[in-house]
């Protein structure tokens, strides 16, 4: 019997489970790449090309989608952060309510993002719930769907994200050594200084996976952004939609599809990067 | 360094009662022990102590200031617990500075601090290591060091050995008595193994479900226990029970009990307080004997019990099983108080 060398075993063993993963995975992202250069492109057979990018960053429709998918990407998580950090800290605490206000705040969990869009369309449209109610006081309700900074769209975005970040953050707090936390304190850290040092640091894994999570949503949001978001810019998602469906511009769209997972790689790159001191030091407990 | 007083001191879990309404001193510069089974409120009273659990009732005051009330970062207390608890984001110099940068002490000061505590446990070698590439005796040595950096008033410290494999045990019990005795800060130690506090303490609290049972040095503790629970949890004993017989006191193999009180029932002898002597004719039986290395122990049997000998095992003929033997007493054993029994 012929010995494999043992990379070459191991290769061997990771087959099916590796090969399925790339089959899977792998296969349909590098199509899209060889699309958008022109090869095997759907209804183009001009052979290889850089005209779908030279389109893409040629037009300036499509450089402001780009901007502003990245713009729904980062905005609507960096405020998700913001609120989810500290709602996680606090559920963590016992409070008189605290089961209601854990389960009320799994709501928007189920509910699709279509619909919350449409619960903040009624809500806060003009003429919508928010303004009628309003009306009477005198207070007249600024525009917050359709505006230019897609204020209703982050608004939806924000409302579906918390919980779920709130539930990553939430347990990654919660795996914290509690007697780690309590020796911060008889070191002289008070509750502020031990969040920052202590607990914001060993939970950082959960936090930063929570907000990938939420940026890579984010790049890719179509329905909500369509529904509240500005008449223009139209986030990428959007072009690609009306190039594929419209216009058969498969390349184009294939570019767009591209760049976007682009730069969700940079972001999970820096992901990476963020965590891996963390991960090195055994602090990922 | 200060001394420190709990009064009237309460915790209840739920309908849970941890610690019995508890008084404990300790002065200045003493080595106090908390000893006891586990689950006897032994960590529920350092966490009270260092602010991290709040009593039901009663008063804590360090040095004379009242402490209950103020948070842990307020008091001043070093707390080794039980788990070391190190920060596993932070570098062995980075664990021992934290206690120096909440206290804003000026980087270069704080480094010497830092430097000379790694020094004191001897870890320089290790400061830029992070905790989870030592061993666990490193890491024990490394929450010692943190909770000594910023010289507390007190320290705390939770069965800090009792992760610790046998032989690393002994080593670092002698390191600690050594540096307790050197900066003499004032020390509450809790364990659940006798010999670790007979070794350290100045002063032993024997506990039992929430509640002191016995206190005293430990010489005096291990040799004149006043009740059974102490006198067994302290190391292996005989209770025995006196005959009375023509107002005289005797021991279950006939010995007259010198000295004895005339009312105390029973008492506590130590396996190596009983010296043993071969006699076909004699009262004891030997049942069993296992050779330890430095000791023998014996099991004797009598017309109504057995008991536990020890005998040094350096040079003595082995007696074998079904030894006939007499027994004499080495030292007059201490009656144990009534109604303890
Ligand atoms: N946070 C807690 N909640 C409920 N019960 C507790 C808690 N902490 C300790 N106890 C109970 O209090 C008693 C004393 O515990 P502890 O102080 O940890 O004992 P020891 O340190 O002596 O082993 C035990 O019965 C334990 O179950
Ligand atoms: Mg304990």
């Amino acid at each position: 019997m012929t010995r494999l060398s043992v990379p070459m075993t191991a290769a061997i063993l990771l087959l099916p489970g590796a090969g399925y993963l790339a089959l899977l995975f792998g296969l349909p992202l590098v199509l899209a790449v060889l699309a958008s250069f022109g090869v095997l492109t759907r209804g183009y057979d001009g052979g290889p090309t850089l005209a779908f990018y030279a389109e893409l960053f040629g037009t300036r429709a499509y450089v402001d989608g780009l901007v502003f998918s990245t713009y729904l990407a980062l905005v609507p998580t960096a405020v998700s952060l913001m609120i989810s950090v500290p709602l996680a800290v606090l559920l963590a605490q016992s409070f008189p309510g605290r089961r209601l206000f854990t389960a009320l705040n799994k709501v928007p969990l189920v509910v699709p993002g279509i619909v919350a869009a449409f619960i903040v369309m009624t809500l806060f449209d003009r003429g919508g719930t928010a303004a009628r109610v309003l009306a009477p006081l005198g207070l007249d309700l600024p525009k917050l769907v359709r505006d230019d900074w897609a204020i209703g769209a982050v608004m939806a975005t924000v409302w579906k994200t918390v919980p779920f970040m709130t539930l990553i953050v939430g347990g990654a707090m919660a795996s914290i050594n509690r007697d780690v936390v309590l020796a911060a304190r008889t070191l002289g850290a008070g509750p502020v200084a031990t969040f920052w040092q202590i607990q914001i640091p060993l939970a950082l894994p959960g936090i930063t996976a929570a907000t990938l999570l939420s940026f890579i949503g984010g790049m890719g949001a179509f329905a909500v952004p369509n529904l509240l978001g500005p008449v223009y810019p139209l986030p990428l998602s959007v072009h690609m939609y009306v190039n594929a469906f419209e216009r058969a511009n498969w390349g184009l769209v294939a570019a767009m599809g591209t760049t976007l997972s682009a730069i969700s790689c940079v972001v999970l790159l820096a992901y990476y990067r963020v965590t891996r001191g963390l991960r090195a030091a055994g602090g990922a407990r | 360094m200060a001394e420190l007083s709990l009064t009237s001191i309460r915790k209840t879990f739920g309908d849970a009662t941890a610690v019995e309404t508890l008084d404990l001193s300790i002065a200045n510069g003493e080595f106090l022990t908390l000893l006891g089974p586990s689950g006897c409120g032994k960590t529920t009273i350092l966490r009270m102590i260092a602010g991290i659990a709040m009593p039901d009732a009663g008063e804590i005051r360090i040095g004379g200031r009242r402490v209950d009330g103020l948070p842990p970062e307020g008091r001043n207390v070093g707390l080794v617990f039980q788990s070391y608890a190190l920060f596993p984001h932070m570098t062995v110099a980075a664990n021992v500075g934290f206690g120096l940068k909440m206290r804003k002490v000026p980087r270069r000061e704080a480094e010497d601090r830092i430097a000379a505590a790694l020094d004191l446990v001897d870890l320089g070698r290790f400061a830029a290591r992070y905790p989870r590439e030592l061993s666990g005796g490193q890491q024990q040595r490394v929450a010692l060091a943190r909770a000594l950096v910023t010289e507390p008033d007190l320290l705390l410290l939770d069965e800090p050995l009792s992760n610790l494999d046998a032989k690393l045990r002994d080593q670092l019990r002698e390191d600690l008595r050594r540096l307790q005795e050197r900066l003499r800060v004032t020390t509450l130690y809790v364990t659940h193994d006798q010999s670790e506090a007979m070794a350290l303490s100045d002063r032993i609290l024997v506990m039992r479900a929430g509640r002191i049972v016995e206190e005293g040095a430990p010489e005096a503790l291990y040799r004149r226990p006043r009740t059974r629970f102490a006198a067994e949890f302290l190391g292996q004993t005989n209770v025995v029970r006196l005959i009375r017989r023509d107002g005289m006191a005797m021991l279950p193999w006939g010995e007259a009990m010198p000295d004895a009180q005339s009312d105390s029932a029973y008492v506590s002898i130590r396996p190596e307080d009983i010296a043993l002597r071969p006699d076909p004719h004699g009262p004891g039986r030997i049942t069993a004997c296992t050779f330890l290395g430095p000791t023998v122990e014996y099991r004797v049997e009598l017309a109504e019990r057995s008991l536990r000998v020890r005998q040094t095992g350096s040079g003595t003929v082995l007696l074998t099983e079904g030894t006939g033997v007499a027994l004499s007493l080495l030292v007059t054993p201490h009656p144990l108080a009534e109604g303890m029994a």
